[in-house]
């Protein structure tokens, strides 16, 4: 308990980088997310087919050898050079950028037909139609099973400590070994983890009734 | 002077021919009621008078623009050219006000204030002053059809689409609709209604179009088509929807 305790102060500043990482890698993925979901529902097929086998390469493939691929991999050629916390934001933002943009298609292709053609009408380009009618009913549509990946990819940041990044996980490893309070300072950790999850829960639920279509 | 000319217009889905060889004009300010059974290709036809669906062949002329060529701007096009439609299709996150003023904002480049002012009369005109800032899931079907409609006429068209305008709405929310299309067709606006009621198409249309199998059967003034239809089918069909 006075182990855990003590290396608290430790464990937070594990828990900013947790969650400087998240944050920027959040927000990159969903712009990512969102222009890929564009592209596959562009009438060009080429830019189809790239926007396909970027999602199935993410999907299909785990996350850790992501990780290694991006940091290990391209590190090893000559003309790249990625310190570990740019190749980590990289990786998480890329990986969640994949899921986030079949969740954005889904949310896209959910929002009624008849919305479009009556933008249409009215004189509004393809282009505009997204912007001002489509766009905004899908993402607020989409805000839930945007939380849910949010928390995927807050949770899969800890992957990141193998590269060593001193995020949450990383330092409980560190207070772990050096504190011989194994017990404790994992439960700490996991505690950590939760309440921050739990508040992400929170914020969404509360976006959710004051974005909800009325 | 013709504002709508429709030429061999034919269009086909897959293998399917919906519309076979249309052809007929629309002047200023006429009001033409388009009516048939279900499947007659009432609804196609009217929806490729602003190519919300692409036609096969033939021509279409709309205030002297060639509606069908591929490298004409069509958003231009359609800007003259109001549609109602059967499901009303508000924006559902915008305020009513939001939603007939936000064309002439966009496309027109008008100002918040002078699109906001417009919109207001329109929503006056419409009876729904008073919903400016309600969301359209607030609204009652009758009342969503009728900003729908204001929402048409902010753009200041030269003609009005109506697709089924009334059929998605209570009975009791029929009146207030037709109404508002009565009274657009006595300012002189230029209607093309596909409709069920034929009650309003026997009183307000200046034409009535009776649809087929995808051709155009017969035409001509609503008393002369209700009362004396030349066609076997016009005759079976009116039979069968006036007898109620």
């Amino acid at each position: 308990m006075e182990a855990a305790i003590n290396a608290l102060p430790y464990l937070f500043q594990g828990l900013m980088t947790t969650l400087y990482i998240f944050i920027i890698a959040i927000i990159i993925g969903f712009i990512i997310g969102l222009v890929v979901a564009l592209l596959r529902l562009t009438p060009i097929k080429p830019l189809q087919w790239i926007a396909k086998l970027y999602v199935d390469i993410i999907r299909g493939t785990p996350l850790l050898v992501q990780i290694f691929f991006i940091y290990f991999g391209l590190n090893s050629l000559t003309f790249i050079s990625l310190d570990n916390t740019t190749a980590g934001i990289i990786t998480i933002a890329i990986n969640a950028g994949a899921y986030l943009s079949e969740n954005i298609r889904a949310g896209i292709q959910s929002i009624d037909k008849g919305q479009t053609e009556a933008s249409r009408s009215l004189g509004f380009s393809g282009i505009q139609t997204m912007r001002f009618i489509i766009l905004p009913q899908a993402l607020r549509r989409m805000l839930p099973t945007f939380t849910n990946q949010a928390i995927i990819t807050l949770k899969d940041t800890s992957l990141l400590s193998i590269i060593g990044i001193a995020d949450l996980t990383q330092r409980g490893e560190v207070q772990a070994s050096a504190t011989f309070q194994s017990f404790a300072i994992w439960t700490t950790v996991g505690i950590i983890y939760f309440v921050v999850i739990y508040l992400l829960t929170l914020l969404s639920n509360f976006l959710e009734r004051r974005f909800e279509l009325r | 002077m013709s504002i709508v000319q429709v030429k061999n217009l034919k269009k086909n889905y897959g293998q399917t021919e919906v519309l076979k060889d249309i052809s007929v004009e629309i002047n200023e300010k006429e009001v033409v009621c388009v009516i048939g059974p279900s499947g007659s290709g009432k609804s196609t036809f009217l929806r490729c008078l602003n190519r919300l669906e692409e036609i096969t062949s033939g021509t279409i002329l709309v205030n002297g623009h060639e509606m069908t060529d591929k490298n004409s701007d069509i958003n231009k096009f359609r800007q003259d050219v109001g549609m109602v439609f059967q499901q009303f299709n508000l924006f559902p996150h915008m305020t009513v006000l939001h939603n007939v003023s936000l064309a002439p904002i966009k496309l027109k480049g008008k100002s918040k204030s002078e699109a906001e002012t417009l919109a207001m009369n329109l929503l006056e005109k419409v009876g729904l002053k008073d919903k400016a800032n309600s969301y359209p899931s607030q609204l009652s079907g009758g009342q969503q059809q009728r900003v729908a409609i204001a929402r048409a006429l902010a753009m200041e068209p030269k003609i009005m689409l109506f697709d089924e305008p009334t059929s998605a709405l209570d009975p009791e929310m029929v009146g207030d609709v037709l109404n508002v299309m009565k009274e657009l067709a006595n300012e002189g606006m230029t209607m093309v209604i596909v409709t069920h009621e034929m009650g309003f198409a026997r009183d307000v249309c200046d034409r009535v179009i009776f649809m087929d199998g995808g051709y155009i059967v017969e035409q001509g003034a609503p008393e002369d088509v209700f009362t004396n239809p030349e066609h076997d089918r016009t005759r079976s069909f009116l039979s069968k929807v006036l007898k109620g």
